[in-house]
């Protein structure tokens, strides 16, 4: 297959780099391994969109993060994306911690990143009620929210297809492909060979092994997990804003969060390991989340937990972002190390990578523009969010609108059935498109009434829908299948 | 003489009943009982155990693909998996009717397979 | 206002359904009652195991049997059925309730009176915060019971059940009926969650081991589940270094507790009982909106059906009693305490309207002669023993609450 860019990888990076690439008339394929979107560190993440007051300025992080949070909140609308324009505070527990509020306000002034503040421990308990009675001052960070990253990724992804782009999942990169002239002429992959000369590598946390397979061994990627905890909606209230501490020797520094959905959220943790695909939660960690949020807020529901989880970051030996097409071979473009804030800075990287690539690789590709380019993109209906007018014009028009699947967080079956034809084909990918198995019931109630629904508009038995792709499927047959097995194979004896 | 000792399936109570045997393995007496029924149940419960069976059958044509079906009565203890392997071959046509028997006798134990809800045609 | 609907019932499950009866006995002209499902009948008519209705029936009936009986009564007293009909919405303070369904779309109808009758859901894996990965292969029991016995399909070919409340005791004969094996059940605490005669007649009967105060403290598998860590728990249910064990295993069934389902009640703004999980009620199942009744499991977690169906034709008659205006504002409202050794119980007032049951459970068993009571001097009855697992019972009749009543408080201790 013949493309003009292969992009490796569709997170929130990957992702958003094709949807800027699709501003021009070219052949794009972005390729992921995952049987669903996001999977990697998009997927499990604080999905904070920060301020911009954390980075060094001059660095490359201090580059696309205020750019980044300035594109979401215009993005928000154009792609129809949940943002809770929410505010963050750093909390400051100790004079010593008050003097790393003001190293943080003045990096921010220097970063450009608007409105920020240093407020009195008083005020901020004003704001927020169950904020703990020992935080002497906070920095606040007006810009600062929280998004919804499953309807991120996909909007990006789906804006891109949108424009031509083509998605191919469970497409696993084995091997880069060159030219005789040194340059990059494609990638191999499980389902074979996807010719471009130009690759883009944001394959998080194995960017690393794929720039080594292009000679460029330059960064080390350290796959850091980062554990928390997700509370029941019903605690919607409990805190409005995103709230850190500075990081000490008393914690890495745990957040805890409103979600744009109403959940409670608190983590992460940052242990460095080995395995860029363990995604297992640890008693340890969830401790130290545990003890970070209660840290900022006594109160910390826990008992209203509904899950716990756990991504892998991929954090860079370098410390920053690494953007750059390389000199050899020709074609390859690296965009890795998009750590923490790589979600909020996704958009405006997104921007550069595709200026980049159509400056120093126009002799590779023609990037003529696209006339046709729609920037809006529209979610999926949410029917909890509508009025009734909406409600009854949509149920009148499409029944399916009028039957509810899961029942915590109101999702019609209309709903699940945009997200297959949207491309879902697993339960989770339902879940991360239309929140259906979200709520407090984690899926006891749809997950059942999910699976038929896969089942029926997939055309494929209901015992081979898998819960997220691979061999994760949710059944092991029919009832009855196992006893006359049995009762066969005692005659053949 | 020697003793043996259940729980009683009979209600949810659950008394832990005791049984004293002769020697022939006769009952002598029955205690921790509340009701009669728990003195009948150890006494079948020595002799001949049993307990009632519920499963499904595979249904063509249902509103749902199968059916909930039990023993109309309880069936020997020790016949409950070729029970289960003769319900496991059966399948039967919508509509089921509740109570309709579906296996008369089932692996000669005397006990009937019944249908144990209604189930409509699609 | 005219009104086309005296008693809205919510959900058709034996606490609904029963409701729908004790309206239309009581003489409420339009009793509807609104199920989301295409058939009557709830959770029960996927617990085809015997063991309901003996109370009622005197003979032991499987879930969907005794359902059978409840719906033709209704029918007979000429109770109204919606299906396929979902409450999605109950305006505060309104009485005004939203529905959807795929022929009629979205409607709303404001009834004399509403009974919720949603019932319970289970706890899920979440709630207990059990570290590791999260593959395909782990469900709450009632989920995988709906897997095999509506829809005809395995969950998995070897079982690890967590938790020992009764759903899961049954599903562990079910699938072993079925032909896959169970490992063990596992329980955290000292005493089993469910009744004795399902650990009888469910893992006794096929030798399926059953560990108390042993927990599951890891998942193991990345697609498909591979395995679960068990381990043995102190008495601060902390798990014991060195007693870990892995044991294989493609499904974990979770048995870990049941809540009342009250989505529906919140939203209509009735006060919810932070330990119950359900409507705060008084003994006329009137919750703290006096348009508003609930019965069943969406109140407090039963262990009989029985219990649920004589709750919903108390709730039911009462809700038709007040949409005829037969049940004044000003009644009387006698706070119900718990004692040392309760752990929740309900109703939490009684008005002396009517004669009382208080359903209750105990915190910690008590495994010895023993007595519950409710004083002052209303009522006191001898037991063998009070288990956390089994519910109690405290009758008291409308003519013993005389004026000077303030409080009552009950409890079981040991005598």
């Amino acid at each position: 297959m013949n493309y003009d860019v292969v992009i490796i990888g569709a997170g929130i990076i990957g992702s958003g780099i094709a949807r800027e690439l699709s501003r021009y008339k070219i052949k794009i394929a972005v390729i992921d391994k995952a049987s669903e979107l996001p999977s990697g560190a998009s997927r499990a993440n604080s999905s904070m969109i920060h301020g911009g007051f954390d980075d060094k300025p001059g660095s490359v992080k201090a580059r696309f993060c205020v750019p980044g949070n300035k594109l979401w909140h215009k993005l928000k609308d154009e792609l129809d994306v949940h943002m809770n324009e929410c505010g963050s505070y750093v909390c400051a527990f100790s004079d010593e911690e008050v003097k790393h509020l003001e190293t943080l306000l003045e990096q921010g002034k220097a970063n450009g990143c608007p409105g920020v503040e240093i407020i009195s421990g008083g005020r901020l308990r004003e704001k927020e009620p169950n904020a703990s009675g020992e935080i002497i001052a906070a920095l606040w960070s007006p810009e600062a929210g929280i998004i919804n990253n499953f309807e991120a990724v996909h909007a990006f992804i789906e804006s891109a297809q949108i424009n031509g782009a083509e998605l191919f999942l469970e497409t696993l990169v084995t091997g880069l492909l060159f030219d005789d002239k040194g340059g990059i002429r494609g990638v191999t992959t499980n389902k074979g060979e996807f010719i471009a000369p130009v690759v883009i590598n944001a394959g998080g946390v194995h960017s690393a092994e794929i720039s080594s397979w292009a000679g460029d061994n330059s960064f080390r990627i350290i796959p850091t997990k980062g554990e928390y905890f997700l509370l029941d909606r019903t605690t919607q209230g409990f805190i409005h804003s995103f709230m850190f501490s500075c990081p000490s020797k008393a914690g890495k520094g745990i957040t805890v969060a409103q979600t744009a959905e109403g959940n409670l959220l608190a983590g992460p943790t940052a242990t460095e390991q080995e395995d860029p695909e363990d995604h297992a939660t640890t008693p340890e960690g969830l401790a130290e989340v545990l003890k970070g949020a209660r840290r900022l807020v006594p109160a910390f529901p826990v008992n209203l937990n509904i899950t716990t989880f756990a991504g892998v970051r991929a954090n860079i030996d370098t410390g920053d972002f690494t953007i750059n097409a390389l000199a050899k071979p020709r074609g390859f473009v690296n965009v890795a190390g998009i750590k923490s804030p790589g979600f909020t800075s996704a958009p405006a990287i997104a921007e550069y990578v595709a200026d980049m690539v159509r400056h120093e690789l126009g002799d590779r590709v023609k990037f003529a523009p696209n006339e046709k380019f729609i920037p809006e993109r529209r979610n999926i209906p949410r029917f909890l969010y509508m009025d009734m007018v909406k409600r009854r014009e949509l149920a009148q028009k499409n029944p399916a609108y009028a039957q509810i699947v899961c029942r915590c967080e109101t999702v019609t079956e209309g709903q699940v059935i945009e997200a297959v034809r949207r491309g879902a084909r697993t339960v989770s990918a339902v879940k991360m498109m239309t929140r259906a198995g979200t709520g407090r019931c984690q899926g006891g109630f749809c997950c059942p009434r999910v699976a038929e629904i896969l089942s029926r508009e997939l055309g494929i038995p209901l015992d081979e829908v898998t819960r997220h792709g691979g061999g994760s499927r949710l059944l092991a047959g029919r009832t009855k299948e196992f006893l006359l097995k049995k009762k066969r194979e005692e005659a053949a004896k | 003489m020697s003793e043996r000792k259940f729980i009683c399936v009979s209600c949810p109570l659950g008394c832990g009943l005791t049984v004293t045997l002769e020697d022939s393995g006769e009952v002598l007496k029955v205690d921790g009982n509340t009701c009669p029924r728990g003195e009948s149940y150890a006494r079948s419960e020595v002799k001949d155990p049993r307990r009632v069976f519920a499963s499904t059958v595979r249904v063509k044509g249902g509103k749902l693909p199968v059916c909930p079906v039990r023993s109309r009565t309880p069936a020997p203890k020790g016949k409950l998996f070729g029970i289960a392997e003769a319900v496991a071959e059966l399948e039967v046509n919508a509509p089921v009717k509740i109570g309709q028997v579906l296996i008369h006798n089932v692996c000669g134990t005397d006990v009937d397979i019944v249908a144990s809800r209604d189930l409509a045609a699609v | 206002m005219s009104r086309d609907i005296d008693v809205l019932i919510i959900g058709a499950g034996p606490a609904g359904v029963a409701a729908g009866i004790g309206a239309r006995r009581e003489g409420a002209e339009r009793v509807v009652v609104l199920e989301r499902d295409w058939d009557l009948g709830g959770i029960l008519q996927q617990c085809i195991h015997p063991g309901f209705g003996l109370r009622t029936f005197k003979e032991e009936l499987t879930g969907p049997e005794y359902m059978h009986r409840f719906i033709q009564q209704a029918h007979d007293e000429g109770v109204e059925f919606r299906t396929n009909t979902m409450v999605f919405q109950i305006d505060k303070g309104t009485n005004t309730v939203w529905t959807m369904n795929k022929e009629r779309g979205i409607e709303h109808m404001t009834p004399g009176a509403i009974v919720l009758t949603m019932g319970c859901r289970e706890r899920p894996l979440g709630a207990i915060r059990i570290p590791g990965t999260r593959p395909a292969g782990i469900y709450t029991a009632g989920t995988a019971q709906r897997f095999v016995n509506m829809e005809g399909h395995m969950p998995g070919k070897r079982a690890v059940i967590l938790g020992s409340g009764d759903i899961g005791l049954i599903m562990a004969r079910r699938m072993i009926w079925e032909g896959a094996e169970i490992e063990g059940v596992y329980e955290v605490m000292s005493w089993p969650g469910g009744l004795r005669r399902n650990i009888a007649q469910c893992l006794d009967d096929y030798g399926i081991p059953f560990h108390l105060k042993t927990t599951v403290t890891k998942i193991h598998g990345r697609d498909r589940l591979e395995g679960v860590t068990v381990a043995q728990v102190d008495d601060h249910m902390t798990p014991i270094k060195g007693t870990e064990r892995f044991v294989e295993c493609d499904t974990l069934l979770l048995a870990i507790g049941l809540i009342p389902e009250n989505e529906l009640s919140r939203m209509a703004g009735v006060e919810i009982h932070p330990v119950t999980g359900g409507p705060v009620v008084n003994d006329l199942l009137q919750t703290s909106d006096p348009k508003i009744f609930a019965a069943g499991n969406v109140v407090i977690v039963y262990d009989l059906v029985d219990n649920v169906s004589d709750e919903g034709l108390i709730a039911g008659a009462n809700a038709a009693k007040y949409a005829a205006g037969k049940i004044p504002a000003d009644i009387r409202r006698i706070p119900v305490k718990g004692g040392e050794n309760v752990r929740l119980f309900s109703p939490q007032y009684v008005t002396g309207q009517a004669d009382t049951t208080i359903y209750m459970r105990v915190t910690h068993p008590v495994e010895q002669a023993c007595r519950v009571f409710a004083e002052p001097d209303l009522y006191s009855q001898r037991l063998r023993y009070a288990r956390p697992g089994e519910m109690n019972e405290v009758r008291i009749k409308a003519g013993q609450i005389t004026p000077d009543i303030k409080e009552i408080t009950i409890d079981i201790q040991p005598v």
